[in-house]
Order: C-alpha cells, then structure tokens, then sequence
C-alpha cells in the first residue's frame, strides 16, 4: 500500500470523530435556533470536551474504567476497519460489541440508575441492531461487503433503507421520541449517569467513534466517479439525515421503550423488506 | 492551561437541588432555560447528576432531612467545583434561620462561593452569580495547587 493513502485514512480516523463533534454542535444550535433560543457555539462539545478532560477523576471501581476503554477501543476499531475499505459486516459487528461494553460498563455499578439505564441500553441495542444489520446486508449484497469495492447506484436501488436509517440515527443520538436509554427527567442519563470528569469523556469519545461509523454507512449510499462530486454528496446525505433527525426530535415526545421496539423491528424490518422484496422482482430497480 | 481554563469557562454543567425551598427561587432557576434567558448560550446545561456537574446551585434553607443529602451531593461532585447559593433563604435562612428544623444558610453545611441575594433571586441575577462563579475558577485552581 502506498504511504500517501495510509496518511490519508488515518487522517480520516482522526477527523471523523472531531467533524462528529462539530455535528453535535450543530445540532445543539439548531435544536436551540427551534426551540427560538440562542443555543451554544457550534464547538461546544469540545469545549465539554476538554473541560472533562481536566476534571478530577472519581473512579467507582477499575471495571468501569475497563469497559469504559472497551467501549472505546471497539468503537475506533470498527471506524478503523471501515475507513481502511474492511468489511463491512466486520466493521458493524465490532461496533456492536463496543455498545456491549457500554452496557456492561452501566452494570459494573450498584447504582439503580445505572442499571434501568443499562436495561434500556439493551433494549435500543435490541431496537436499532437489527435494522442497521439488514441495512449493512442490503449495502453488502447488492454491491460488495467490502468497503473499498463498493460502487454507486445504492441509493436509487435502496432508498427505503435509507429511510430506514432514520430511526436508527434517532435512537443513536439518543433524541425522542426514542431517547429511552437515557431518558433526561426520569434516568438522568442513564448507563453515563455514574461516570464522571475523564471518563464521561471517554465514553463521549466512544459515542463519537460509532456515529462516525454510523454516519459512514450512510455515506455509502452516494457515489459518483468524481472523487469531488462524491464527498458533496456524501456530506450533503449526511447533513439531511441529520436533519431530519433534529426536526423529529423537536415535534415529537418520548414514547415508552415497548414502543420503541416494536416500531424497529416491525416498520424499520418491514421499510428494508419491502425494498429488497421489488429489487427482487424488478433487478433493474424502479427508476 | 489556558485552553483548559477557557474551556471550563464555556462549559459550566449545572446541578440544581433544592434543600427545602418555597419553589419560588426553583421557578426562577427553571427560568433560565427558556428561550428569554436561555444560559445554554453560555453552555450551560443542567445535568442534574452531581458526577457531572461542575456548578451547584442551591435554594432554599437547609432543612435538617437535608443536610447529610446536600453533603453527600456536594462530595459526589468531582472537582474542582463551584457552589452558588440562590436566594435569601440558600444565603443565611432568611425569615427560617432559627427554626428548630434548620441549619440555616448553604455555607451551614457546605463551602459556598457566590451569594445571590433575593427573594426570589430573578434569573437576570441567577446569571450574574453564575458569571461571577465562572470567573472564580482560576482562583480556585491556584487555591487547589
């Protein structure tokens, strides 16, 4: 391999993660622009950031700290695998047992919080898995499970599993109405309620690591031959399924977790369902 | 140091907690999340989990039931941290300060490091105490070494 393509994804390894940061600022400032507030700078989550960094650490006991690295480490493998064109599935199960060591983490602790926190945890890794799987599948099977051969056309092949994502992102932002694992008035913030200063940030930093692989398989839906063409694209994808996740946020409620799951597995399986079902029966795709 | 500093002071999280209050000051709290004084734009947010918090705000006179709470919470809070007493009541007791069933003001039980006088405190001088705090951190920093 060249060495000016291996600088270049581990450019991108370290920036994916800092653009999910910025995101995060821009969704604060455009819930808060709705909410018609001021809202903080679009850097703020670095400030937070740095700010947790510097604070004191209170470890509750050294398996927390030890899931909490876990979770981390998952988190930037799996973005790493898919950053260096890996496959896909790999990628997604490795992201998978980051959120395990999320939840395990949530239970090293006797705290009651922190366990309903974890318990619902489960509960969303329950509702979004399996879509973001048959997603994943989709992507694979009809082009390539190999990040670095996929090809384009996926997101007129595939626009209902696209659609599908949106749930997904709902969840993993942790926005309503299925903002269950840590849902603010009633858990507090749930499985983080028990961490505190540099090792909140840690799982912060974990939670930027799997939505920049999350985003990134959002990113793959768009592709064209001109290298520059594409990156707009891409990011103008992920911008609208952004989006579209703030303004759900802002017009809807939390729901209960009951609801949450059954909306995955039924409408979130059903959307991905029906689009590969007249794939099938029409190869060439509608359009 | 000095990224670090401004750091902390864009990023205050907040811990409200009531140790016995009429609800007249929690109105107020409450009131700078709205969309009028909205202190998110400072970045700001209530947390309302002492492990995350960096700035307690406390209201209301410190009932006895409370005293080992308020000890607890302020312990739980990992530093360096800043305690704000909202009110009259939070500041010295007011009209409860020699009631059989209260310790008197926050700085009874707990270091307090910024009084906000009032009865209730209005949001314009929640913000203010809150500022003021915010400003306090180096010299806490230089206290803690």
């Amino acid at each position: 391999m060249d060495p000016m393509a291996l600088i270049l994804q581990i450019a991108v390894i370290i920036l994916a993660p800092l653009a999910v940061g910025l995101l995060r600022g821009v969704d604060r400032k455009l819930t808060a622009r709705m909410q018609n507030r001021r809202g903080p700078p679009i850097v703020q989550p670095f400030y937070d950031m740095v700010k947790l960094l510097s604070k004191s650490p209170i470890l509750i006991n050294n398996l927390q700290v030890t899931f909490a690295g876990a979770a981390l480490l998952f988190q930037a493998a799996a973005l790493a695998l898919f950053v260096a064109g890996g496959d896909l599935l790999i990628a997604f199960f490795v992201s998978g047992a980051g959120s395990i060591f999320l939840v395990l983490g949530a239970f090293s602790v006797r705290s009651p919080y922190s366990y309903l926190g974890g318990q619902r945890e489960l509960l969303a890794i329950l509702a979004y898995e399996p879509v973001l799987f048959l997603a994943v599948l989709s992507l694979g099977m009809r082009s390539s499970f190999l990040v670095s051969e996929l090809r384009g056309g996926l997101l007129e092949d595939l626009p209902l599993v696209l659609l599908a994502m949106v749930p997904v992102m709902v969840i993993l932002l942790e926005k309503s109405p299925y903002d269950v694992p840590a849902a603010h008035q009633e858990l507090i913030s749930g499985p983080y309620i028990e961490y505190s200063g540099p090792y909140l940030a840690i799982m912060e930093g974990a939670r930027w690591f799997q939505l920049a692989f999350v985003l990134g398989v959002i990113t793959l839906f768009v592709w064209n031959d001109n290298t520059i063409v594409s990156l707009l694209g891409k990011a103008a994808i992920v911008l609208l399924v952004l989006f579209v996740t703030i303004v759900i946020d802002n017009i809807t409620a939390r729901l209960t977790r009951e609801r949450m799951v059954m909306f995955m597995l039924t409408v979130g399986i059903a959307l991905v369902a029906v689009n590969l079902i007249y794939l099938t029966i029409f190869p060439e795709g509608l359009i | 140091m000095g990224l670090v500093q401004g750091a902390r002071k864009r990023s205050p999280w907040i811990l409200h907690f009531d140790t016995g209050s009429c609800n007249g000051c929690d109105l107020e709290v409450w009131a700078l999340l709205t969309p009028r004084y909205d202190v998110e734009r400072f970045g700001a947010v209530n947390k309302a989990n002492p492990k995350h918090a960096d700035i307690l705000l406390i209201t209301g006179p410190v009932t006895r039931k409370c005293e080992d709470r308020l000890r607890n919470l302020y312990e739980q809070t990992s530093g360096p941290k800043l305690v704000v007493a909202c009110g009259d009541c939070a500041s010295t007791g007011a009209p409860f300060h020699n009631c059989y069933n209260v310790c008197g003001g926050v700085d009874k039980v707990i270091p307090v490091d910024v009084y906000v006088p009032g009865c209730a405190a209005r949001p314009e001088a929640l913000i203010d105490g809150l500022v003021l705090a915010l400003s306090l951190w180096e010299k806490r920093m230089e206290e803690e070494g």
